[in-house]
């Protein structure tokens, strides 16, 4: 790096009477993250990565022996692995959708002058705040067939959320909704509020409908800001585990990251879920390029 | 094409009133400018007529028809923002194209609407651009080009060469002024700049303080400020308006300014209507009708002359009489050097007299 780039440092500081130079200084806030960078995430990026090619069980102390490819071979011929994928592609879907639907349509509501516009955003964001398995466990005592909150409401008797098999995906995804579309409201009203005033004044002028006017000019403006909401809710959903594991153990639910901890950690497959967690890391590196190059597409019109 | 009503418009916004009294009618075809200071109601009155903004009270007829409380997508007019108003991301086409599009027009008839305005505007070339990639005189062109290309009933423009460069603006001007000739279009032209009114309108509508000062072609405006407001507004540099004394009786009166023992000469009936009022009077003068000479003149008496502004085609030389400065155009070069001595004289027909508490013109008998 060429170090003629930096603010020199001014000479008469408290720094420089120090005797430390724009080089020290630069190095001092720098050394500490790349050797945190390094401890935590690159080591076991790389150790994990020479796991998956083992049959290595960190249960016992046989020595790891070199496998090959063999792991990676046998996860992508299981077709109980592929189910776990399309519960979690089904449920990235659902709940990345909802999230949208439901955040970007109260961003459209917040985004005028309302009465206590500030507290009613505040209280909106609250859900998000709240810890994943604190959700998990109240959202389990709403959805209870015998007592919940939810049916009592909605009429629905001794309805089994979470035990019906086709509705508990469902009912975690709603869940994660729930939690979860605040964050969209609060970016689409940033992308909302920066759309300028006096275009809706031009296309008002210009005879466009309300319709008209919501998909011509308000959504592709907003596009950019909220395509960044979405990438940030499906890494986030794509990688779900506490709140799927709270609420719910049907086989229905069982989510690619449940899949991963109950390989690495009840049967101490840890060969083998090195390389399961290497497939994961490259489907959400492959998705999230995908829509990097959308978002970048938008940015530059 | 259209006519436009205004009748006894009122605006507040809160508490404060922004339009008081509005009556005014734009006549079918004609270019109108509203002129003003900012915050004088000259844009709230155009965004009125537009629809971007509600009367408190009043009527705005368009055509006859009853359109104050209509949505301003049911009025039928175009409206140039200042700040361009482009969609950012369409192309220059789409940009044109959108009220075409947005009320569902052919493509094919969509087409030749869009290529026909470009090619008056001059921007075909740009046609496939964004309007980020223009400069600020295009950016402009587009925006004017989205406003004709639905052929509205009227076009209402506000400030739309506030900001462009000196130079452009003057080019713009022009093209505006040559667009209007060739379609006829009903337009109404909001600007704080009095040489783009003077230059552009049929008839200039001068508002300050929401109040509807004078309405009138440019040169009546000039000629015929209606009070010192409009003098002071219209026209530069600044006419000259100082507090006035009267001296003399008998074909020997004599108007002083600014304390100086000796007045400039009138006639009899040019005063006659001012002098005995009682109240205090102004005198106006514009700096052409300050007249210096060399030599000693009937009628002349000598001064000092101070700041020279050398301006090319004419000089603007400040001139001291008593305490104050009467501000005089001359032929350039005419005074050599600050300080020189002059004799000044002003042209009676051309002076104004304003009340001194009303600051309305004191026309006389003639």
């Amino acid at each position: 790096m060429p170090t003629n780039n930096m603010t020199r440092l001014d000479p008469n500081s408290q720094a420089a009477s120090r005797g430390l130079s724009d080089l020290s200084i630069r190095n001092l806030f720098i050394i500490p993250t790349i050797a945190f960078l390094i401890i935590f995430n690159i080591f076991p990026l790389l150790y994990s990565l020479g796991y998956s090619f083992t049959d290595f069980r960190a249960s016992t102390n046989a020595p790891a022996k070199f496998v090959g490819l063999q792991n990676y071979r046998d996860l992508l011929n299981d077709p109980f692995i592929w189910k776990n994928f399309s519960i979690t592609a089904k449920y990235v879907l659902i709940s990345v959708t909802g999230q949208v639907v439901v955040g970007f349509g109260l961003a459209m509501l917040l985004n005028r002058t309302i009465p206590a516009k500030g507290l009613i955003t505040t209280l909106l964001l609250l859900p998000m705040m709240l810890s994943m398995a604190v959700v998990g466990l109240f959202w389990k005592l709403l959805y209870d067939p015998n007592f919940g909150i939810i049916n009592y409401f909605l009429g629905l008797g001794k309805f089994e959320w979470l035990a019906d098999p086709d509705m508990a995906l469902w009912a975690i995804a709603i869940v994660d909704i729930w939690m979860w579309s605040p964050f969209v409201m609060l970016l689409s009203l940033a992308g909302l509020s920066a759309v300028p005033k006096h275009l809706y004044e031009a296309a008002e002028i210009d005879r466009a409908g309300n319709i008209y006017t919501f998909f011509r000019i308000t959504l592709p403006l907003v596009a950019p800001i909220l395509m960044i909401a979405i990438i940030f809710r499906t890494m986030e959903a794509f990688k779900t585990f506490d709140l799927a594991y709270v609420l719910s153990s049907q086989p229905t639910t069982e989510l690619i990251a449940i899949r991963l901890y109950k390989m690495a950690f009840q049967e101490w497959q840890t060969g083998m879920s090195s390389a399961f967690a290497y497939i994961v890391l490259i489907m959400v590196v492959a998705i999230t390029n995908i829509y990097v190059k959308y978002l970048n597409k938008v940015k530059a019109r | 094409m259209a006519q436009i009503d205004m009748r006894n418009v009122q605006k507040f916004f809160g508490a404060n009133q922004v339009l008081k009294d509005l009556d005014l009618t734009i006549e079918d075809g004609e270019f109108v400018v509203m002129l003003g200071q900012s915050g004088g109601g000259k844009t709230t009155a155009l965004r009125a007529i537009a629809g971007l903004e509600t009367v408190t009270s009043g009527q705005i007829l368009i055509d006859g028809v009853e359109m104050q409380d209509k949505k301003a997508a049911d009025r039928d007019i175009a409206f140039v923002f200042q700040s361009f108003s482009l969609y950012p991301h369409m192309t220059v086409r789409e940009n044109i194209s959108f009220p075409l599009r947005a009320v569902r027009m052919g493509s094919a008839d969509r087409e030749k609407a869009v290529n026909e305005v470009a090619e008056v505007l001059q921007i075909t070339e740009h046609l496939d651009n964004k309007p980020s990639a223009l400069s600020g005189g295009d950016m402009q062109r587009v925006a004017i080009g989205r406003a004709l290309v639905r052929r509205p009933k009227a076009l209402l423009m506000d400030e739309p060469l506030g900001v462009l460069d000196a130079k452009l603006r003057e080019q713009m001007r022009a093209e505006i002024k040559r667009l209007h000739i060739a379609r006829g279009s009903t337009s109404v032209y909001v600007t704080h700049d009095q040489v783009e009114a003077m230059s552009l309108a049929d008839r200039i509508v001068i508002l300050h303080d929401g109040v509807l000062q004078q309405v009138g072609a440019p040169e009546e405006v000039y000629l015929h400020p209606t009070n010192a407001f409009v003098a002071k507004f219209v026209g530069s540099p600044v006419m000259n308006i100082h507090e006035a004394q009267f001296s003399g009786v008998n074909g020997h009166s004599s108007v002083h300014i600014g304390g100086a023992g000796t007045g400039f000469h009138f006639p009899e009936q040019l005063i006659n209507h001012v002098r005995n009022t009682g109240q205090a009077v102004s005198l106006g003068v514009r700096p052409e009708a300050v007249l210096l000479s060399h030599e000693p003149q009937e009628g002349y008496f000598p001064a000092q002359t101070s700041n020279i502004e050398p301006l090319g085609s004419h000089d603007i030389v400040d001139v001291l009489v008593g305490e104050t400065v009467l501000r005089a155009r001359t032929e350039s070069g005419y005074i050599a050097r600050e300080g020189q001595q002059v004799f000044v004289n002003i042209d009676p027909a051309q002076a104004h007299f304003f009340d001194g508490a009303t600051g309305l013109n004191l026309r006389g008998a003639n």
